[in-house]
């Protein structure tokens, strides 16, 4: 099982606050609220380990947008929010009012731009400190429970980066996670990348 | 693929569509487009979409826009998050009320050396307006479902409902929680000496009194079932509630609906059973419901119009002090 040094770690962190920090500002100008995000932990799993240990048992029914990256490496970045905590933000962000019984098919695209924006600003904001293009695709979303999650444990060479992500909005905090599937050479493409940027910071 | 098939191809979209340059300038505007915003390629044509479109500036489009021609990444808008994104019209007369359309866009780089981004554009309005009139009707429904028909209060659903949701608030809390069950005194031979009708005419009034006399403090009053009627008051202790139960149970009184089978003073009475508590984490609402259906049925015995409260210190019902 590859893993990443000390440092390696603490620089993908930092990118992906970096990341979350610029989605939280759009979010917010979105809601014409404040909306913070914060992604404290960065992890390397096995990705048969992310349904087994880290869903768990609040994470049975699950709402989770995926989007497709290419580029030095290629990854399939997902946000993943236990179902109800998807649904609260989403009905706070439409109408907050609205009880998670009345979302509907509508809501999901909602649903579906939340996982756009902050994705994105993650990518991007890797692009922008690795000097790096990625192609990324369209957001999906879907509903799905942690016994069918299609996504992992599928090949051997897979690795999963895993970030926990809080989500503060309207005295309300929610828990979800966020997840890059690389292919264990495009991790090491990615740890090409941080080593040249830390290079370039001096700090290698 | 030709020019002009090309040309011809995104004329005939039944979406919008407009191309961007590697600087974000306008390269093509579909007939969609130019149906939908009254501007021609000509007006557009080399202009970035923030000079187009003002207000989409600094907005999520913006960024979208620029995420593409940067660091090609796709974006995708919702109409729920976005209402009204450009200014896009379905019919001209829209334009003067300024009812703008509701959008999805999607927004997605493309490896060409002369087109950047496509932004493509969905009409959704007659989606939103869909969703926004069953969730109207949803609502509706919901509210039906929660009242009593007959007299326009809540009814036993409504009831079970609250009583769950007050209990759980009151031990999370650790508060107390109040309970009052009122009984229309001798109901049944009101009802059998003066007909249905009448007896119909009496529940509503005695409902709508309830409701009146608590002052929408609380609209929490609820038909029970056939004459009974409850009511949970959050926060509230027992002498509390029996503050407020004698004060239903005067204005009934005060009524004088005209009760000529009765034994008491012939006009229509309340007895009311109140119970309160402080619930611990291992209790079940209903005991709550128990103690105040104890002391109602005990106020009936003690000779009716009467208020009466559950002791919990003795396991039986007292006069109200």
């Amino acid at each position: 099982m590859p893993d990443f040094t000390e440092m390696q770690r603490d620089a993908l962190g930092e990118l992906f606050n970096l990341g979350v920090g610029q989605a939280a500002n759009s979010l917010s100008l979105m809601v014409r609220d404040e909306v913070e995000l914060s992604a404290p932990v960065v992890e390397l799993v096995r990705p048969e380990a992310v349904a087994a240990t880290l869903l768990g048992s609040e994470f049975k029914e699950l709402s989770m947008v995926t989007i497709d990256f290419s580029g030095p490496f290629d990854a399939m970045a997902i946000l993943l929010f236990p179902e109800r905590n998807a649904l609260a933000i989403v009905s706070h962000m439409l109408d907050p009012g609205m009880s998670p019984e009345e979302m509907s098919e509508f809501e999901q695209e909602a649903m579906c731009e939340i996982g756009n924006v902050i994705l994105n600003a993650c990518m991007s904001s890797l692009a922008n400190e690795f000097g790096v293009e990625f192609h990324g695709g369209l957001p999906e979303h879907h509903f799905s429970d942690t016994d069918s999650l299609p996504l992992f444990g599928e090949t051997d060479d897979q690795v999963v980066l895993l970030l926990q992500i809080r989500l503060n909005m309207r005295q309300e905090r929610v828990q979800g996670h966020l997840l890059f599937l690389l292919s264990v050479s495009s991790l090491n493409a990615l740890l090409e990348c941080v080593d040249g940027y830390l290079a370039r910071l001096g700090l290698s | 693929m030709d020019g002009e098939l090309g040309k011809q191809l995104i004329d005939s979209l039944r979406i919008g569509v407009i191309l961007l340059d590697p600087n974000g300038r306008v390269i093509a505007w579909n007939a969609w487009m130019r149906r939908h915003s009254g501007l021609q390629l000509a007006d557009v044509s080399g202009r970035l979409i923030a000079e187009v479109f003002p207000d989409t500036a600094n907005s999520r489009l913006g960024i979208g826009i620029e995420q593409a021609l940067r660091f090609k990444l796709s974006s995708m808008l919702a109409p729920g998050l976005n209402p009204g994104m450009l200014p896009l019209h379905q019919k001209p007369a829209d334009r003067k009320l300024d009812r703008r359309m509701q959008q999805l866009v999607y927004v997605t780089p493309l490896n060409h050396a002369q087109c950047a981004c496509l932004i493509q554009i969905h009409d959704m309005t007659a989606t939103v307006r869909r969703e926004q009139r069953l969730r109207a009707q949803s609502s509706q429904l919901i509210e039906t479902a929660y009242r009593d028909a007959l007299t326009g209060i809540g009814n036993r659903r409504r009831f079970d409902h609250d009583l769950a949701e007050r209990f759980r608030q009151a031990q999370q809390r650790r508060s107390p929680v109040a309970l009052l069950m009122i009984d229309v005194d001798e109901f049944k031979a009101y009802n059998d000496h003066l007909g249905h009708p009448k007896g119909d005419a009496c529940l509503i009034k005695v409902a709508t009194t309830l409701q009146e006399t608590l002052r929408g403090q609380d609209d929490g009053m609820t038909r029970y079932g056939g004459e009974e009627f409850a009511l949970l008051l959050a926060d509230t202790t027992l002498d509390e509630a029996c503050a407020v139960a004698e004060r239903l149970r005067q204005g009934i009184q005060d009524l004088r609906i005209p009760h000529p089978n009765s034994h008491g003073p012939g006009h229509v009475t309340v007895s009311v059973g109140i119970a309160a508590m402080v619930p611990t984490a291992d209790q079940l609402c209903y005991i709550l419901l128990a103690q105040a259906d104890l002391a109602l049925y005990t106020a009936k015995d003690a000779g009716r119009n009467r208020c009466m409260c559950y002791d919990p210190d003795s396991g039986e019902a007292n006069h109200c002090r």
